[in-house]
C-alpha cells in the first residue's frame, strides 16, 4: 500500500496511506501543483496550519470513511436536503470531544478541504444551536453580546416579524 | 449524504472496543480539551459559520441574528435566503405585516433569490413591485389564493418578476383571478412550467356551484413557450381548456389534468395534432370516455409516460389504445374494470411494451395471476418500478415467483388493506427482495399487519434487505407489529428516516417520470 508523509504544525511526522490522505483536496493539489512525486518515500508534505493532535484525529476520520462514495459534483448545495439528524453514530461518537477540539476539527477540515468532514462537524455545532435562545446560545459557545442597547432594539425589530405564528 | 449510510459493522465494533479503552481515553481527551480551550466558534471564518447556518431553518436563522454584529452580518447574508415559504401553514414563515416584507426583500432576499412562496395576505402590488425591483434572479414563484375571501385591489400594478420560469397558483373555489391575471400576463411570456392547483381534497359536495375562477383562454395567450401545465384537481377545467392551451404551446412536453373531473377526452385528438412533443399526459381520476380516447391517432404519437389510472376505459379502447402508442416507458393504469387480461395480452403481443420502465397496475380486480406472470417474465427485468397492490389474489406467492426477474427494481408496491384469509411470510419475501433488487430505493408493503407472518429469524431477513438494497431510502409499512420491528432494525443501523408507515407516506411511481422535479408542487 502506497504511503505519505505528513507534518504537523509542531512537527510531528505522520505516515498515512496515500488514499487516506488524498481525502483532503487540499492535499490532492499541493501533489499535483507542487509535483511531489507520490513514489519518493522520504517526501514529506508540510501542514502547518494543522497542530499533531488535531491531524491525528483526522487521519482517523478518513481512514474511516476513505472507501465511502464520493458524492456526485452535480449534487450541490442547490439540490442537497439540509438534514441535521443523519449522522451515523459512528461519526457521533468520533465528534464527541471538548468544543475546542470540534471547531478545531472545522477549521483543519475547512484548510485541508475535507467536505464530509466539514459537512458532519458544521452538522453538529447547528444541532447544538437547535433549540436554543439567544441566551442559552450565547452561554454555550461563549459569545460577547457586542449590540449597543439601540442596535439591540434595532435588530430585535428586525426580527420580530419571524416569531413563531 | 447516502456516503455516511454505508455502515461496515466490524469496522465499527472495532473502534468502539477503541473508544472504550477506558482511561486513557479519557486522559488524552482532557489534554486535548486543555490544548484548544481558546479555540471558540468565534475562530472560526465566516465561510464555515455560514455553512452551520446553511442546516438552520429561517426561523432560527433569524434568531441568531440577535446574538451579535458577527452573526447579525452573518444571518442577513442572502446565500441563505434563496428559497423561502412565507406560508406559516406549510412549515413556512410567519411574516406579520407588509411593511417587514418589504424591508425583507430589499435587506435580505435581494438578488439571491430563487424560489418564493406567498400566501394571499402578501400578495399586494407593493411586494409583487418590489419583488421585480429588488430580486432580478426570482424564477419560481408560487401563489397561494387558496383561503383568499376577497382579492386585493390590483388595479395599481404596473412590475411583476419577470424572469419566472415557474409560476405556481393555488386557487381557490370563489375568487375570481382576472383583476389580478390582467396585470400580469405581459410579464410572464417567459413562463415554462405552470401549475394550477385547484381544491379537490378540500370539497366533497358535489352540488356546490363551480366557478371559472381563472380565465384559461387568456391565460394561455399569454404563456407560448409552457414546457409543463399541470391542471391539478381543479372542478371546471374541461376539454375546451386542453384545447386552449394545445392551440399555443408547441413546446408542450407534459400535460397533466389529474383529478380534473370534467375532463372527457373529447379534445385529445387535437391535442396531439398540433402537441407534436408531448410525451407525458397524466389523467388519473378524470372522466375520459372510450369514444374520445379511440380517435386519438396514438401511432403518430411519440408518447412515453400516461397516466390512466381510475378511469372507465373500455377494454377495447385499452387495447386499442395501448397496441397503437409505439413505445411507452411508463404506464399507471390501476383501478379501470376495463384492464383485464386480453387487454395485457395484446399489449404484449403487440410488442410495444420493449420500452416500458414503469408499471401501475394497483387494483386491476380483473387481471388474472397467469397474465401477471406471464406479462413479468417476459418484461420484467427492465422494470423499475412495478406497482401489483390492492389485488388481493396477489400474495406473497406471485411475488417469490417474479421477483428473481425483477433485477432492475427501483420501486416496488405490493399488498392490499382488506384482511385475507391466507397470511404473508414476509421474512421470506424480504429475503427474496434483497436478494434480487439490489437497486432498489422505494419499497411499500400494504397488507394488513395481521396478515403478516414472521417468525425469529425477521432479524435476518431485515439485516440483509439493509446491507444489500443500499439505495432504499423509503419502505412503506401498515403500523403494527412487524413495522416496529423493521423501524428499529433500521434505526439501530442509523437509517433514522427510510422506514415509514401507510397513514402519513405512500409510493408512487411519479418518480419515475421525466419532469418529476417540475411536476412537484404545493
Amino acid at each position: 500500500m502506497q504511503t505519505i508523509k505528513l507534518q504537523s504544525s509542531d512537527n510531528e511526522i505522520f505516515e498515512c496511506d496515500l488514499a487516506v490522505a488524498k481525502c483532503s483536496a487540499t492535499i490532492r493539489t499541493m501533489l499535483e501543483d507542487l509535483g511531489i512525486d507520490e513514489n519518493s518515500e522520504d517526501e514529506v508534505v508540510p501542514l502547518p496550519n494543522v497542530n499533531s493532535a488535531i491531524l491525528r484525529k483526522v487521519i482517523q476520520f478518513c481512514t474511516y470513511h476513505k472507501d465511502d462514495p464520493v458524492p456526485s459534483s452535480t449534487d450541490d448545495d442547490e439540490n442537497k436536503e439540509k438534514r441535521t439528524d443523519d449522522i451515523t453514530s459512528w461519526d457521533a461518537d468520533f465528534l464527541k470531544v471538548d468544543q475546542g477540539t470540534l471547531f478545531e476539527l472545522i477549521l483543519a477540515a475547512n484548510y485541508l478541504d475535507i467536505r464530509s468532514l466539514l459537512d458532519v462537524t458544521c452538522k453538529t455545532v447547528a444541532n447544538m444551536i437547535k433549540g436554543k435562545t439567544p441566551d442559552e446560545i450565547r452561554k454555550t459557545f461563549n459569545i460577547k453580546n457586542d449590540f449597543t442597547p439601540a442596535e439591540e432594539e434595532q435588530v430585535r425589530k428586525e426580527n420580530t416579524w419571524c416569531e413563531e405564528k | 449524504m447516502e456516503g455516511f449510510t454505508m455502515v461496515d459493522l466490524q469496522a465499527l465494533s472495532i473502534n468502539r472496543d477503541d473508544h472504550n479503552n477506558g482511561s486513557f481515553r479519557r486522559k488524552k481527551e482532557l489534554e486535548l480539551a486543555d490544548m484548544f480551550k481558546d479555540s471558540t466558534i468565534e475562530k472560526l471564518p465566516d465561510k464555515v459559520l455560514l455553512n452551520i447556518f446553511s442546516y438552520l431553518s429561517h426561523l432560527e436563522i433569524c434568531r441568531m441574528a440577535t446574538i451579535s454584529r458577527r452573526w447579525r452580518q452573518i444571518a442577513y447574508d442572502s446565500r441563505l435566503w434563496k428559497n423561502v415559504s412565507l406560508r406559516p401553514e406549510i412549515s413556512g414563515l410567519h411574516v406579520g405585516s407588509l411593511e417587514s416584507l418589504m424591508t425583507l426583500i430589499s435587506a435580505r432576499f435581494g438578488p439571491s433569490l430563487r424560489y418564493l412562496e406567498l400566501p394571499i395576505e402578501l400578495i399586494t402590488h407593493h411586494v409583487l413591485h418590489e419583488l421585480a425591483a429588488k430580486c432580478p434572479n426570482l424564477t419560481h414563484m408560487l401563489l397561494d389564493f387558496q383561503q383568499a375571501m376577497q382579492l386585493h385591489d390590483f388595479s395599481e400594478l404596473q412590475a411583476f418578476p419577470a424572469k419566472l420560469r415557474y409560476l405556481c397558483i393555488c386557487l381557490s373555489e370563489v375568487i375570481f383571478m382576472e383583476g389580478f391575471m390582467r396585470k400580469i400576463y405581459n410579464f410572464i411570456n417567459g413562463l415554462e412550467v405552470l401549475h394550477l392547483v385547484g381544491t379537490y381534497e378540500k370539497t366533497d359536495q358535489e352540488e356546490e356551484e363551480i366557478y371559472e375562477v381563472i380565465n384559461v383562454h387568456k391565460l394561455k395567450a399569454a404563456t407560448p413557450n409552457l414546457r409543463v401545465i399541470n391542471l391539478y384537481g381543479i372542478n371546471f377545467i374541461d376539454d375546451s381548456h386542453i384545447d386552449a392551451f394545445s392551440s399555443n404551446c408547441i413546446q408542450l412536453e407534459c400535460l397533466a389534468v389529474n383529478f380534473c373531473n370534467k375532463v372527457t377526452g373529447a379534445t385529445l385528438k387535437t391535442l396531439f395534432q398540433r402537441s407534436k412533443r408531448l410525451k407525458c399526459l397524466l389523467m388519473n381520476g378524470t372522466s375520459l370516455q372510450s369514444e374520445h380516447v379511440m380517435t386519438v391517432e396514438w401511432d403518430k404519437t411519440i408518447l412515453q409516460e400516461l397516466d390512466i389510472t381510475a378511469t372507465d376505459l373500455s377494454s377495447e379502447c385499452l387495447i386499442d389504445m395501448l397496441t397503437r402508442i409505439p413505445s411507452l416507458k411508463f404506464l399507471s393504469a390501476g383501478q379501470i374494470n376495463g384492464f383485464n387480461d386480453s387487454v395485457l395480452k395484446a399489449w404484449m403481443e403487440s410488442g410495444n411494451c420493449k420500452s416500458l420502465l414503469s408499471l401501475d397496475l394497483d387494483a386491476s380486480d380483473n387481471l388474472s395471476d397467469e397474465i401477471l406472470i406471464k406479462f413479468v417474465t417476459r418484461y420484467g427485468a427492465q422494470l423499475q418500478a412495478c406497482i401489483l397492490s390492492g389485488m388481493a389474489h396477489i400474495t406473497d406467492q406471485l411475488w417469490m415467483t417474479i421477483l428473481p426477474i425483477l433485477k432492475s427494481a427501483k420501486i416496488l408496491v405490493m399488498g392490499c388493506h382488506e384482511r385475507l384469509s391466507v397470511n404473508i411470510h414476509v421474512d421470506q419475501l424480504m429475503d427474496a427482495i434483497a436478494t434480487n433488487c439490489p437497486k432498489l430505493e422505494r419499497l411499500e408493503l400494504r397488507w394488513d399487519p395481521e396478515n403478516l407472518r414472521f417468525s425469529d429469524k425477521s432479524q435476518k431477513a431485515i439485516d440483509l434487505l439493509r446491507v444489500k438494497c443500499l439505495k432504499l431510502r423509503c419502505m412503506v409499512l401498515s403500523d403494527g407489529r412487524y413495522y416496529e420491528l423493521v423501524k428499529a432494525n433500521f434505526e439501530r443501523a442509523d437509517r433514522m428516516t427510510v422506514v415509514r408507515n401507510t397513514t402519513c407516506c405512500r409510493v408512487s411511481p411519479y418518480y419515475m417520470i421525466q419532469n418529476y422535479n417540475d411536476l412537484i408542487f404545493n
